[in-house]
């Protein structure tokens, strides 16, 4: 009994700090979604007006464009920091020459802010002065301009993530490896089994966790990408990479519209988090029972 | 020594000892005034732009050397100010104690209460008031920041005009010169009109092509998504050919489609809409993703021979060697005009391009309002303003105009100053729109769609105007 008090009072700062920096802001972010509220407005103060907000969300065609986008980055970028991440980390559980060094290089990445690799990336991709259209164009006479064609836009961003984020899932992985039992393995060599088979029967059941672990950081991760966007490309051209937390941005901060604002961040919090669920009962769960 | 030398003399004397004894006074007034907020340190927000950064490099402890106030000011990014700036006056947190008021943006916070009225403040604080601090001094650009009484809500720290900037090295080239007569019948000299700015543009960039440089015929601001290229439209090319105020008629019920009364989708738009995006199809590959900070770039790496260009890079441009390559060979003139517009904009109905400028302001929830407005007064006085304009060229008071060191300055800059000073009445700040963002932000995505071709001209400037009207609706604008 005294333990399970003991623990409690543990606890209480943590709780006490969550309640008011996590709960109570999200509280007070719903209240406002029922709201119209633009301090700019003839009218500066919130005027209740129940579900219309998320009435109005359904057909907001700005908003499911920028949902639609942010799937699309979400499912290239994790899908491929994960094939890589995973090939990255099986190449750093052998032995080459220059392995330390090459493994401190990928990681360095991660220690960059997101606005600071917006910013790099920015100045590399800049039509006339970035180094990347300058060789595409004088290796493979191809024209790059992320300013006019949205595919390019998208895809550098795709591949800037990558960049950004791969070395995370690598290490992750490693770890996982690294921490798999040899038996098994030894097992099923002996038994005879190829490489693929090891892969999918053995490998890739025993890293499960970490795997799916990863996809949920990521996955959270990449919804709210915004400062490398916002610094690459400001969500153009047009709205070809207006990601979710860009457009939410938009309509909260330079058009002031904290009602509808709000609304939109309780409907992506709502979709992340149904999102995360999916992807726990569809990979996890169905394990879990059968252990 | 004869008589008149010595009175001469004795003249001479009398005016060193008695500017001498001037400047002691004020230097003792700041000391004296200041005082009892030793040790006090105000924070200011504001954009990272050169006139900003004078102010965090020389003024600020110029003023804290001499009062013992401590300055900080933030130097940001253009959104980050406004973002950083607003949260903080509308929380009431008092973490700003001066904010920096884009001229574009004064209308929203006056409408919203943020600002403290710096005249009235200092009438009922006379122990504070400078006497070297006289809001008669500032230019008629004071005027965007005074309210329907006349009374002052930020004391103006930058102003300039966004000026059509060329290349006197191409421009005066015989060679070129003959060529360009030859091709068009024409002498090349600066454009008076569209066309003829369209023929300079083109001629360049084929110029640039036949002759394998990296020279293009004109800038483009023209960011698929960023609000740079919206402001470009609408600040610089829109009322050049007639449409002012974004097309939208604020004493017809705030109409901004034609069918409604307004201008926003109507031919003249259209025909400036169609004229821009053809520049911005011969201007250098980096346009479509140029902001206002790229464009200065663009034309201070000697890419462009001819464009619109912010007054405040103007002046790196035109005089400093270490960022510039066309040091010397920069001329400023008034932008090409279509029909009409001049003489509406002498007249007072109209303008022909964008007067920019910020001030900085003390908010209602500044907690340090005695040693803010005294640095207000400081950074407003006529002594400070000259070295000022030479390190960053923007002019807010009278009497700079006429300082030896900004005579000299302006010849380097090819007369930017006497353009301000002379032709700085048919330019105009932004709209009295306390709307300002959110219809600028309602209708950008459709701006982006033209940009992009996805929109014709006309269908995208039709929807534009729809969404303005409907965000004008939401916002009870318009009735």
């Amino acid at each position: 009994m005294q333990s399970k008090r003991l623990g409690w009072i543990l606890l209480a700062p943590t709780l006490v700090i969550l309640f008011f920096f996590g709960v109570l802001p999200f509280i007070y972010v719903v209240y406002v979604s029922f709201h119209s509220w633009n301090p700019f407005a003839v009218n500066p103060d919130m005027v209740f007006n129940g579900a219309d907000n998320f009435r109005k969300i359904v057909f907001d065609s700005a908003f499911l464009n920028s949902v639609g986008v942010t799937v699309m980055f979400v499912f290239f970028a994790v899908l491929s920091e994960l094939i890589i991440g995973y090939f990255l980390a099986q190449a750093f559980m052998r032995d080459f020459p220059g392995k330390a060094i090459f493994r401190t290089i990928h990681t360095l990445p991660l220690i960059m802010a997101p606005i600071i690799v917006g910013s790099v990336w920015k100045l590399m991709t800049t039509p006339s002065i970035g180094i990347i259209p300058h060789y595409l164009d004088e290796w493979f006479g191809i024209s790059m301009n992320i300013g006019t064609s949205a595919p390019a836009a998208f895809a550098t961003i795709v591949i800037m993530d990558i960049w950004h984020w791969t070395p995370l899932v690598t290490l992750t992985l490693i770890a996982a490896l690294v921490s798999l039992p040899q038996d098994p393995f030894e097992q099923a060599q002996i038994d005879g089994a190829g490489k693929r088979q090891i892969f999918w029967h053995i490998t890739l059941p025993m890293i499960a966790p970490a795997v799916v672990a990863t996809v949920f950081i990521r996955l959270m991760d990449a919804l709210r990408t915004v400062d490398e966007v916002w610094m690459l490309t400001g969500g153009g051209p047009g709205s070809a990479t207006r990601f979710v937390g860009v457009h939410i941005f938009k309509e909260v901060f330079p058009k002031t519209n904290y009602g509808y604002g709000s609304t939109i961040s309780v409907i992506v919090l709502y979709l992340t988090i149904v999102s995360c669920w999916l992807l726990y009962v569809t990979m996890l769960a169905p394990r879990n029972k059968k252990d | 020594m004869s008589f008149a030398i010595k009175l001469g003399a004795s003249a001479l004397a009398l005016t060193v000892a008695a500017t001498a004894s001037f400047a002691e006074s004020h230097a003792e007034f700041w000391k004296n005034a200041a005082a009892p907020y030793q040790g006090v340190t105000i924070r200011g927000v504001t954009e990272s732009s050169p006139p900003s950064l004078y102010i965090r490099e020389v003024l600020a402890p110029e003023f804290e050397a001499l009062t013992g106030i401590r300055v900080d000011v933030e130097t940001t990014s253009w959104d980050q100010m406004f973002d950083k700036a607003i949260k903080d006056m509308e929380a009431g947190t008092g973490i700003y104690d001066m904010a920096y008021i884009e001229q574009d943006i004064i209308y929203s916070y006056l409408a919203r209460g943020f600002l403290t009225d710096l005249t009235g403040y200092l009438a009922d604080h006379p122990a504070l008031k400078a006497p070297s601090y006289d809001e008669a001094n500032f230019t008629t650009f004071a005027d965007y920041f005074k309210d329907a009484d006349g009374n002052l809500y930020g004391v103006p720290m930058e102003a300039f005009l966004k000026v059509y900037l060329y290349r006197t090295d191409l421009f005066g080239d015989p060679d070129i010169q003959s060529a360009f007569k030859a091709q068009t019948g024409r002498d090349l000299v600066p454009a008076k009109t569209h066309a003829e700015y369209a023929e300079i543009a083109q001629f360049f960039t084929e110029y640039g092509k036949a002759n394998d440089m990296d020279l293009w015929g004109t800038t483009a601001q023209a960011h698929t998504g960023h609000v740079a290229s919206w402001y470009e439209y609408y600040e610089s090319v829109a009322p050049t050919f007639g449409v002012y105020n974004w097309g939208i008629d604020p004493d017809n019920n705030y109409a901004a489609s034609t069918a409604n009364g307004g201008a926003m989708n109507g031919p003249e738009a259209v025909e400036a809409m169609t004229w821009w995006l053809s520049m911005r199809d011969i201007a250098p590959p980096e346009s479509p993703a140029s902001t206002w900070t790229e464009v200065g770039t663009t034309f201070g790496a000697g890419r462009a021979a001819q464009g619109l260009v912010y007054g405040e890079n103007a002046g790196w441009i035109a005089a400093d060697a270490e960022k510039s390559l066309v040091v010397g060979k920069v001329g400023v003139a008034l932008p090409p005009l279509a029909d009409g517009v001049l003489a509406e904009a002498e007249s007072g109905d109209g303008y022909i391009g964008y007067y920019d400028g910020g001030a900085f302001g003390m908010p209602h929830s500044s907690n340090n309002k005695e040693a803010t407005a005294l640095f207000l007064q400081y950074i407003g006085q006529n002594e400070v303003q000259p070295d000022w304009a030479v390190a960053a060229p923007r002019v807010t008071n009278t009497a700079t105009y006429d300082d030896p060191k900004v005579v000299a300055f302006n010849d380097e800059l090819g007369g930017y100053y006497d353009l301000i000073k002379d032709k700085g009445y048919l330019f105009a700040g932004a709209p009295a729109y306390p709307f300002h963002a959110q219809v600028r932000e309602a209708t950008a995505p459709i701006f982006y769609q033209i940009l992009l071709g996805d929109l014709a001209p006309q269908e995208g400037l039709d929807q534009m105007a729809a969404a303005a009207e409907a965000t004008l609706s939401e916002l009870w604008y318009r009735k």
